[in-house]
């Protein structure tokens, strides 16, 4: 069980754990520090169960079984059905840009400051094996090609960060929970508008100025979260490659923000959107412009 | 970059996220959601008054748990209300309030005005909306005409919620300004009721009659405070306890009552407008449950009532929801009603005592008890709706407060029981 | 292929007087699904009381309690 710790603010109750190789928080309107505790608690544990499941580090998860058996049609649970076909809209309406088996491309780049750009050569050996439109799903079961791998690491925190909000509302009468957040990392939901009308202050960091600025915004109700790259990147002869990589070339996509955040309902649309918009490079703003969503934007 | 990547993928992507999560789709906030409430009431007395009154209201939800109330009542009276003036064993002529035609009452019978009708129509509107964390406040007023009288009202209220929302402390505060304008106008204090029979011609009597009268229409002003203290007390009841302040100060004489003085025989001499003082302050102490008891729902209340006219009452109220099936319920409704007597009424006047400085005959301020025996049967419609049902028999037995009917007026009921049936039909989408 | 967040939630707090009553009555948030039905609400049903109170307003000596008593009406 991962270590709890409950906070008292002055105007909320605050729950810490870590999951998902993030912190992670649980913000509570009411002051109640043994409610805080028993929602964190079933908020760390619902995280833990979600990070059991898709994390590809875990040998033994749902996830790494499915990429060691690729080449084979594979019975899939309908909670990993439900995230395959989530998977599959996103990579149709971002026109193959979002792709959850292009996490192979990673062992050519090593976005780690250093000046390691892949080769051609390189690329075209693995490029082969990305392409989710290669991969057959049913509403149980799973074709991945042999050689072809998932990774759920974009969507798996989203999802959890919904999912946990989710049951913690349950644990109260329609209409009756208190305001709650649900931070993960920086990816977070809110249930509903706090009783005294403020906004929930969350502070973005600004990759610009690195760990220094943070700006803070005003959430009410809904979710927000962002996709960026502060730290991760390779920079060679002065120019700055993106650790975000397009599926289609291999190569990092150019000229694309340092970091977007997006407001939206819940904390899954607004990551999709946040990533869809990095991986659009130079237009990302004008893509964001068109969602008619809140957004925030770091160049 | 291909053009159409910057298309509007966000509300495809939502509902895939939506069919992700399990949850409805959003559709954006909804800043007016309405809710509203209809329903009409018949109310029958035997052989007295029928009413019919009709009440829509309708509440806007404005997101941030900001509403605004509206409501609109319409309310139609026709037949027969008792004057105050007794029965006697011969038949009676009066003259209508207005002073302009009469009419006769049978021997043995009480004196009913039957000239009796009214339309009134009322506009209310308040907005309720969140303070601060745990206040609420709202605010509203009203305004209410009738063909006689005019009321324009003011209220507002502050709530302020403790103890994780189990105890909630509330202050109201109402003022409301009403104008009397009866035709005919304000009959002075004890007036004498005149006859035409009595007079030569129509001049003397006009002349006789508008020298009872001494000014077209007066004015009511009051005030009411609300205490209230709400309390949950466990999972299955919830209780809530008032205590009300009504100071009122102006006109609250009724310009149709009479009161009769009668000789030692209880032969009526004359029939005198009634006076009653123009001060009021009443208290109200207000108890109320709410239980749930194995998936029936209780609503019992008590109210006292007491005031500086030394008129004190207890009521109580018992309404027992049993639900029948998955739509229906049945929820049969007890009220019982006792008052003591306004230290000023007197069933009638004796001659040879001296008139008191205030004087009301009416029962409705005299000794009474009452009670209402209903049912209720409604159903939950599709999409939220609710139909529903009600009826009720309400029944008002005055009671005589130790005072000895002289001659003629022990042989006649001055005392009559009043029974109403009630029927009401609401709506609500 | 999903970017690392690179977000620390930070919470700006903003003062505001709470008053923690302590008290053996009452439920907790979670124990209200009873509470919160219709015919818990003490004026569930608003217009049966609105008639009501017009009609005995009208036919006694007292008003109000639930409600404000005043003016309104000149049936009484």
């Amino acid at each position: 069980m991962t270590v709890l710790s409950i906070q008292q603010g002055s105007n909320c109750v605050v729950g810490r754990f870590r999951a998902m190789a993030s912190p992670c928080e649980i913000l509570l309107e009411a002051q109640d520090i043994a409610l805080c505790q028993q929602l964190t608690e079933l908020a760390a544990a619902e995280a833990e169960r979600i990070e059991q499941k898709y994390s590809r580090y875990r040998p033994d998860s749902v996830l790494s079984l499915l990429n060691w058996n690729a080449g084979h049609w594979q019975a899939i649970d309908a909670e990993t059905a439900a995230l395959l076909q989530f998977a599959n809209s996103c990579f149709t309406l971002s026109s193959g840009l979002f792709d959850i088996s292009s996490g192979i491309l990673r062992r050519v780049w090593q976005f780690d400051g250093s000046a390691n750009i892949a080769s051609q050569q390189q690329i075209d050996a693995v490029l082969p094996f990305v392409g989710w439109h290669n991969i057959k799903l049913d509403d149980n079961r799973l074709f991945l090609p042999a050689g072809m791998e998932l990774d759920l690491g974009g969507i798996a925190k989203e999802y959890a960060v919904d999912k946990v909000l989710q049951l913690l509302q349950q644990q109260f009468a329609a209409q009756q929970a208190p305001s709650l957040v649900v931070n993960f990392g920086g990816d977070m939901a809110c249930n509903r508008p706090r009783d005294d009308g403020s906004l929930w202050r969350i502070g973005i960091e600004n990759p610009t100025l690195a760990d220094q600025a943070i700006s803070a915004v005003g959430l009410s109700s809904g979710a927000l979260a962002t996709s960026g790259d502060s730290r991760r990147f390779i920079l060679k002869d002065g120019v700055r490659y993106s650790h975000i990589l397009n599926p289609k070339t291999g190569w990092p996509i150019s000229n694309a923000p340092r970091s977007v955040t997006v407001a939206a309902p819940n904390c899954l649309l607004a990551g999709m959107l946040a990533t869809t918009a990095l991986l659009q490079g130079a237009d990302a703003e004008a893509f964001l412009q068109a969602q008619g969503l809140k957004y925030w934007l770091v160049k | 970059m291909q053009l159409k990547q910057l298309v509007n993928i966000s509300a495809a992507l939502a509902a895939a996220s939506c069919a992700l999560l399990g949850q409805q789709a959003q559709a954006g906030t909804v800043l007016d959601d309405w809710q509203f409430n209809s329903a009409i009431l018949l109310y029958n007395e035997t052989d007295r008054v029928s009413a019919a009154e009709g009440v829509f209201t309708a509440r806007g939800d404005f997101g941030d748990d900001k509403f605004l109330n509206l409501g609109l009542v319409v309310d139609a009276l026709t037949g027969a209300s008792a004057t105050g003036a007794v029965a006697q064993p011969y038949v009676q002529s009066f003259t209508r309030p207005s002073g302009r035609g009469s009419y006769d009452v049978a021997a043995g019978d009480t004196p009913l005005d039957d000239t009796f009708h009214d339309t009134r129509v009322q506009l209310d509107a308040s907005w309720e909306q969140p303070l601060a964390p745990n206040w609420r406040v709202s605010g509203g007023g009203h305004v209410s005409k009738e063909y006689d009288y005019l009321s324009l009202g003011l209220n507002g209220s502050v709530a302020r919620d403790f103890n994780q929302k189990n105890t909630t402390v509330s202050l109201g505060l109402a003022y409301s300004h009403d104008t009397i304008s009866p035709e005919g106008g304000i009959a002075s204090a004890f007036a004498p009721m005149l006859l035409r029979r009595d007079f030569a011609d129509d001049d003397s009597y006009q002349a006789a009659f508008a020298a009872t009268r001494d000014r077209a229409d007066d004015t009511k002003d009051t005030l009411d405070v609300l205490l209230g203290l709400t309390q949950v007390i466990n999972r299955d009841w919830l209780m809530q306890f008032n205590y009300s302040l009504s100071v009122a100060d102006g006109y609250m004489t009724d310009p149709f009552k009479l009161v009769s003085v009668v000789n030692s025989n209880g032969v009526v001499q004359q029939n005198l407008y009634e006076s009653r003082p123009d001060k009021r302050t009443k208290h109200s102490l207000f108890w109320q449950n709410k239980l749930h008891l194995s998936g029936t729902f209780l609503d019992a209340s008590y109210r006292y009532m007491w005031d500086d006219w030394e008129l004190s009452s207890h009521t109580a109220d018992v309404k027992w929801r049993l639900p029948m099936g998955e739509q229906w319920y049945v929820e049969p409704q007890f009220r019982y009603y006792q008052q003591s007597a306004a230290e000023f009424y007197l069933p009638f006047l004796q001659q040879d005592e001296p008139i008191p400085q205030f004087a009301s005959a009416d029962y409705r301020i005299g000794k009474m008890s009452a009670y209402t025996l209903g049912a209720k049967f409604g159903t939950k419609l599709a999409a939220g709706n609710e139909l529903s049902f009600r009826i009720a028999m309400y029944q008002q037995t005055p009671e005589n407060d130790g005072v000895v009917a002289p001659g003629v007026l022990a042989g006649v009921e001055l005392y009559e029981k009043v029974t109403a049936v009630m029927a009401q039909v609401s709506y609500s989408f | 292929m999903k970017p690392t967040k690179i977000l620390s939630g930070t919470l700006l707090v903003l003062m505001f007087a709470q008053l923690s009553a302590c008290s053996s009555l009452g439920v907790k948030p979670w124990e209200r699904d009873m509470l919160a039905k219709d015919e818990m609400a003490l004026n569930n049903a608003p217009l049966d009381n609105r008639l009501d109170d017009h009609i005995y307003f009208s036919k006694e000596g007292s008003s109000g309690g639930r409600s404000f008593a005043g003016g309104g009406c000149g049936c009484n």
